[in-house]
């Protein structure tokens, strides 16, 4: 497909104009970037020459919360619960995202495994991904936290995305990545030209230099070899203690994280009111906090099967490192960062990283401790 | 929409409520379109407005319009549940999970082992097996509860043990001046004399609390059954039913949809287990 290109002006314009829907993107705000309506006159600015927003796009793709059943215990029993005007309710408007970054598309293919794949698809998360446009851009900043590189990510999407944005200094460079993409190009024709050579090749070496930063900023941070298996031998470990001491189950890093996805299920009271008829909502849930897993029971029948924080500590970890490559076949974790502006208590998962991986070369060149 | 709603809940009257034993009750729902399940699948209850809970259903997979839960009253649901009465109004979702592995059975020896109201998701094994036991070698049916007021289905045990191929003990952890059986520990019934039957043959299927599990895992492969032989019905907090809610973990298992029952060799390297 082709590749074009769009001054600043009118590149701004179209992403006000193209998308069906409301469009969000990541905006210019004094303390960074963050996900925001762009409406037609808004005054924000697309965020696309910063480093990522500290928020991620996940609210867009899995919203906080959200009903996805309704009952009542009044009428004939098993009849069909919702009316039409409650299907349509359900139907999710268009929307277009713009500025995701390349660890964004990484979390929303996560999340696509996670809620498409499998016996069973959840039709609200289907709905809203098929009525979704979106729009990523490439990194030229990086954060300080990022490290996308050492979990096998790069600062700019291949794919994932309709169009993808890179920056380059006299404006930017736009790729097509689907029909969809290539048909918000085609109604906007007169805002763009094709691409020269000379503009494609800026973008590598832009590409490349924001590589060669995060190189730099990982320090040789490196994923240990086998990290799966190295993981079941550590998940009873004393090795999280020390880390463990610092969270304070707060859920700031689930909450943020782009592809932490657990969910709870709970009911109230529906229909303005009357009598017997309920509703089911699913709200973002954390791994964390001490009531997740705890079942029925008394103490003694041990209904908590993670009571101490450590355990949590340590199944978080191993879901995003050891337990996601099993189910999903990639890493839960996009090397966004993000849990670590969250984290109150300043809980690094590089230095977790970091340090399985110098006990494990340690061990390898010391001979093998018996680990848990 | 044209998917499915796996969230989506049928409501269904109570047909019958069923005292058992002084703390638990089996509730039969005759859900209006039959909910077909295979056996050791679960379903969920909803109690309206509060919320729902898991089951395996007790009755048998072969009358799914008469699908019967038996619960043990120890939490918000299964309180509220202990209130209802034939009539009221419930929800279902399902059924989830894997189901017992039957297919896997002919020709073996069939260990099934209960704990209090462990038996009841092990009932809608043995009356699946029970509705055709050509296939299998024998089933040894060992069950113990806390004292025999405790003992779920008493009334069954006779008709189960009808057949040649069926054998069941009980045992009581205390007794009571009219008990005369074992006293003791299930565990007590897996010793090899009191085994019965062909070791290496065996498929073991036990469901129970958490800490019953761990001794019977321990007992049986003290006698030589091999993790792979042994089936769990690992009990966690299964919510969503769809593996995707991601509370009831062990490793990198789902229960809700690669279980509830596991087998140990699966499961066996991960932490928290019992």
């Amino acid at each position: 497909m082709a590749v074009y290109f769009a001054e600043e002006a009118q590149l701004h314009t179209f992403l006000r104009e193209a998308g069906p829907g409301k469009t969000y993107a990541a905006v210019r705000r004094e303390a960074g970037s963050e996900y925001a309506l762009l409406g037609p006159d808004a005054d924000d600015e697309p965020s696309l020459r910063e480093a990522r927003p500290g928020v991620s796009p996940k609210r867009f793709l899995m919203p906080p919360r959200e009903r996805v059943a309704r009952y009542s215990t009044v009428g004939e029993a098993g009849a069909e619960a919702p009316d039409e005007s409650d299907e349509k309710e359900e139907q999710p408007e268009p929307t277009t995202l713009v500025g995701l970054r390349a660890c964004d598309l990484a979390a929303a293919e996560y999340l696509d495994k996670v809620f498409l794949e499998g016996d069973f698809e959840d039709p609200f998360y289907k709905a809203r991904r098929e009525n979704q446009i979106v729009i990523s851009v490439d990194c030229t900043q990086v954060h300080e936290k990022c490290f996308c590189d050492v979990v096998g990510g790069r600062p700019f999407a291949m794919g994932g995305f309709d169009l993808n944005i890179s920056p380059i200094a006299s404006g930017y460079v736009v790729w097509v990545g689907t029909e969809r993409g290539q048909a918000l190009i085609d109604a906007h024709a007169k805002l763009f030209r094709e691409a020269t050579q000379a503009e494609i090749d800026e973008v590598k070496q832009s590409r490349e230099k924001t590589s060669e930063q995060l190189r730099e900023q990982s320090k040789g941070l490196k994923l240990t070899e086998h990290l799966q298996e190295v993981l079941s031998r550590l998940e009873e470990s004393d090795l999280w203690d020390k880390h463990a001491a610092q969270c304070v189950e707060c859920a700031a890093c689930t909450n943020i994280c782009p592809t932490c996805h657990c969910f709870y299920l709970y009911d109230r009271a529906a229909g303005e009111g009357k009598a017997g008829e309920f509703e089911r909502i699913k709200t973002w849930d954390s791994c964390l906090t001490a009531d997740y897993s705890r079942m029925a029971g008394v103490g003694g029948t041990k209904p908590n099967p993670r009571a101490t924080l450590r355990t949590r500590f340590a199944n978080r970890f191993l879901h995003k490192y050891g337990f996601s490559p099993i189910q999903y076949g990639v890493l839960g974790c996009t090397g966004c960062g993000r849990c670590m502006e969250a984290c109150f208590g300043g809980v690094d998962i590089r230095k977790v990283l970091d340090e399985i991986d110098k006990r494990e070369s340690e061990t390898a060149a010391g001979g093998r401790e018996t680990d848990a | 929409m044209t998917v499915a709603n796996p969230y989506a809940i049928q409501m269904a009257d109570l047909a019958e409520v069923i005292d058992e034993t002084p703390t638990i009750k089996t509730f039969v729902f005759a859900p209006a379109e039959p909910i077909a399940f295979r056996a050791g699948q679960f379903v969920q209850v909803t109690v309206p407005g509060l919320g729902e809970a898991p089951f395996t259903p007790s009755s048998s997979p072969h009358e799914p319009e008469r699908l019967a839960v038996t619960v043990l009253k120890t939490g918000l649901v299964t309180d509220r549940m202990h209130d209802c009465k034939a009539g009221d109004r419930m929800g279902l979702r399902g059924p989830f999970g894997k189901g017992y592995p039957i297919e896997k059975l002919a020709g073996k020896d069939v260990l099934v082992v209960g704990g209090g109201v462990g038996l009841a998701p092990l009932r809608a094994l043995i009356l699946a097996l029970m509705h055709d036991l050509g296939p299998i070698r024998r089933m040894s049916i060992k069950y113990g509860a806390r004292d025999p007021s405790e003992l779920l289905f008493r009334s069954e045990y006779d008709a189960w043990t009808r057949h040649d191929k069926v054998d069941m003990a009980v045992t009581v952890d205390r007794g009571d001046p009219s008990w005369t059986g074992n006293v003791g520990l299930v565990t007590t019934l897996l010793e090899q004399d009191r085994l019965g039957v062909d070791v290496a043959n065996t498929v073991a299927f036990s469901c129970g609390p958490g800490i019953m599990l761990k001794f019977v895992t321990q007992a049986l492969l003290n006698v030589g059954l091999k993790p792979e032989q042994l089936y769990l019905s690992m009990n966690r907090r299964m919510s969503c039913g769809i593996g995707k809610c991601g509370r009831c973990n062990i490793g990198p298992y789902y229960l809700c949809k690669d279980g509830p029952d596991m087998n140990y060799a699966q499961i066996m390297g991960y932490a928290n287990v019992f």
